[in-house]
């Protein structure tokens, strides 16, 4: 896959709003937690002049990253994916423990499993968003169920709408959530494990998994997490 | 060493415990939940703040949650803890939920607060909506939409003034729009586009 220019979806109603064309971020000492974030500021290049854009949020809902987008005329759908899987693998092993001896509800296999997650949740009309914010919960992700992950995420971005990932190159260190700061800046939000690191992603297995996307960009930070910018 | 320097008594062999000084809680808690839901397991920030009810904010689009969902008006009808309901709701007055509700819940010129031990399945229209229990449904808020940290929504929220607090959980698309003018002759919200994104318009039935 290559880079290429950024799809002009919609007018340039928004462009005035529209962040600067990306590079280099500024040397500003950010603050410890915060992260400058060269993918998000591409992210938001590429879908700031869409009007009334719509962006998915696959963390957690919070109030800075939704004023963020509500201020800039998006509106945001916001899904914790990664705490909806976790509710429904405690719900399948309930289940299972409760089943009685002989019912017939065997364990499921990863596959299996992945496709019942994926019935509820991400339930979207096709094409609904412009923009997908995934942050690293495909490293969170068994090798079954992130690409059928990402399969639905591909159903659901807008033609020229693009979808920010983070990838860690060694297991995380601590868990952490994210939200929106600034145009540039994501804060790290420390916060107890939900989800097992599940593996690291080379960067040909990242390129294979949204072998969909017609071009993608990643930036490597100094933390040695990769974002990556897909763009459908 | 003897069992009573330990602590010990000799014949219960049962530790004492001596009790500490009551420790100061912190006063930094930003909502005080009347009765607060048990703790969540991630940790989060506690970073939000709160102003007063009614306080406009320059930037529309945000809002503090209040200090607190517990009713304060005395016109304030209650559906306490344990009374299950169900149809639909319409009136003038104030309703506060900490017991189940499914149907629809319609109060335009009031405000609807649902308890942390409020769970409701239904579409709520109202002036102003505080949310600290569970919800299932779509959300219109004619001046304001609060959602305290232990609330859990799965629907879109609709309102010119949305505030969440750090750990509550919201499943749905959240917009924003104007709020009505008194003197304008057209109402027309932009909720009215057909576009509704929430993933749980499927699972209300309010009708």
């Amino acid at each position: 896959m290559s880079w290429t220019a950024k799809p002009r979806v919609g007018s340039a109603a928004g462009a005035a709003t529209a962040p600067s064309k990306p590079g280099p971020a500024p040397a500003a000492p950010p603050a410890a937690n915060h992260r400058v974030s060269n993918g998000l500021k591409e992210f938001l290049w590429l879908i700031g002049d869409i009007p009334k854009g719509r962006v998915l949020d696959l963390g957690p809902v919070w109030q800075s990253t939704v004023s963020f987008f509500v201020d800039k005329g998006f509106r945001l759908s916001s899904e914790d994916i990664l705490r909806a899987w976790k509710d429904f693998l405690t719900s399948e092993e309930e289940k299972l423990r409760t089943a009685a001896v002989g019912e017939g509800n065997g364990r499921l296999s990863p596959s299996a499993l992945a496709d019942k997650f994926l019935q509820n949740a991400l339930d979207y009309p096709e094409k609904s968003f412009h923009g997908v914010l995934a942050w690293d919960l495909f490293d969170y992700f068994d090798a079954e169920a992130a690409p059928r992950l990402v399969d639905r995420l591909t159903s659901l971005v807008h033609p020229g709408g693009a979808v920010l990932a983070l990838f860690h190159s060694r297991p995380a260190e601590r868990f952490h959530r994210y939200r929106i700061v600034d145009a540039q800046t994501v804060e790290l939000l420390p916060a107890s494990t939900i989800a097992v690191h599940s593996r690291v992603f080379q960067n040909r297995e990242i390129l294979d998994l949204f072998e969909k996307f017609r071009s993608s960009k990643s930036f490597v930070g100094r933390d040695q997490v990769r974002e990556a910018l897909f763009v459908k | 060493m003897l069992a009573t320097q330990l602590g010990i008594h000799p014949r219960s062999q049962e530790a004492f415990m001596w009790r500490k000084p009551t420790e100061v809680q912190p006063s930094s808690q930003p909502y005080a939940s009347p009765n607060p839901s048990p703790s969540r397991s991630e940790e989060v920030p506690k970073s939000s703040s709160f102003q007063p009810q009614g306080q406009q904010t320059p930037s529309a689009s945000s809002l503090s949650a209040s200090p607190s969902s517990a009713p304060v008006s005395s016109n304030v009808s209650k559906i306490s803890s344990g009374l299950k309901i169900q149809g639909d709701v319409s009136g003038s007055a104030d309703l506060y939920i900490d017991g189940d509700v499914t149907g629809k819940i319609r109060l335009s010129n009031a405000r609807v607060t649902i308890g942390p031990n409020g769970h409701v399945q239904a579409e709520i229209e109202a002036r102003d909506i505080v949310v600290d229990g569970s919800v299932q449904g779509n959300l219109k808020a004619g001046e304001s939409a609060r959602f305290g940290s232990s609330s859990r929504v799965v629907g879109s929220v609709v309102s010119p003034r949305i505030g969440i607090d750090d750990g509550a959980r919201l499943r749905g698309k959240i917009e924003t729009v104007r709020a009505p003018q008194p003197s304008k002759s057209s109402p027309v919200e932009a909720s009215s586009e057909s576009d509704d994104l929430s993933p749980v318009a499927s699972g209300v039935k309010s009708e």
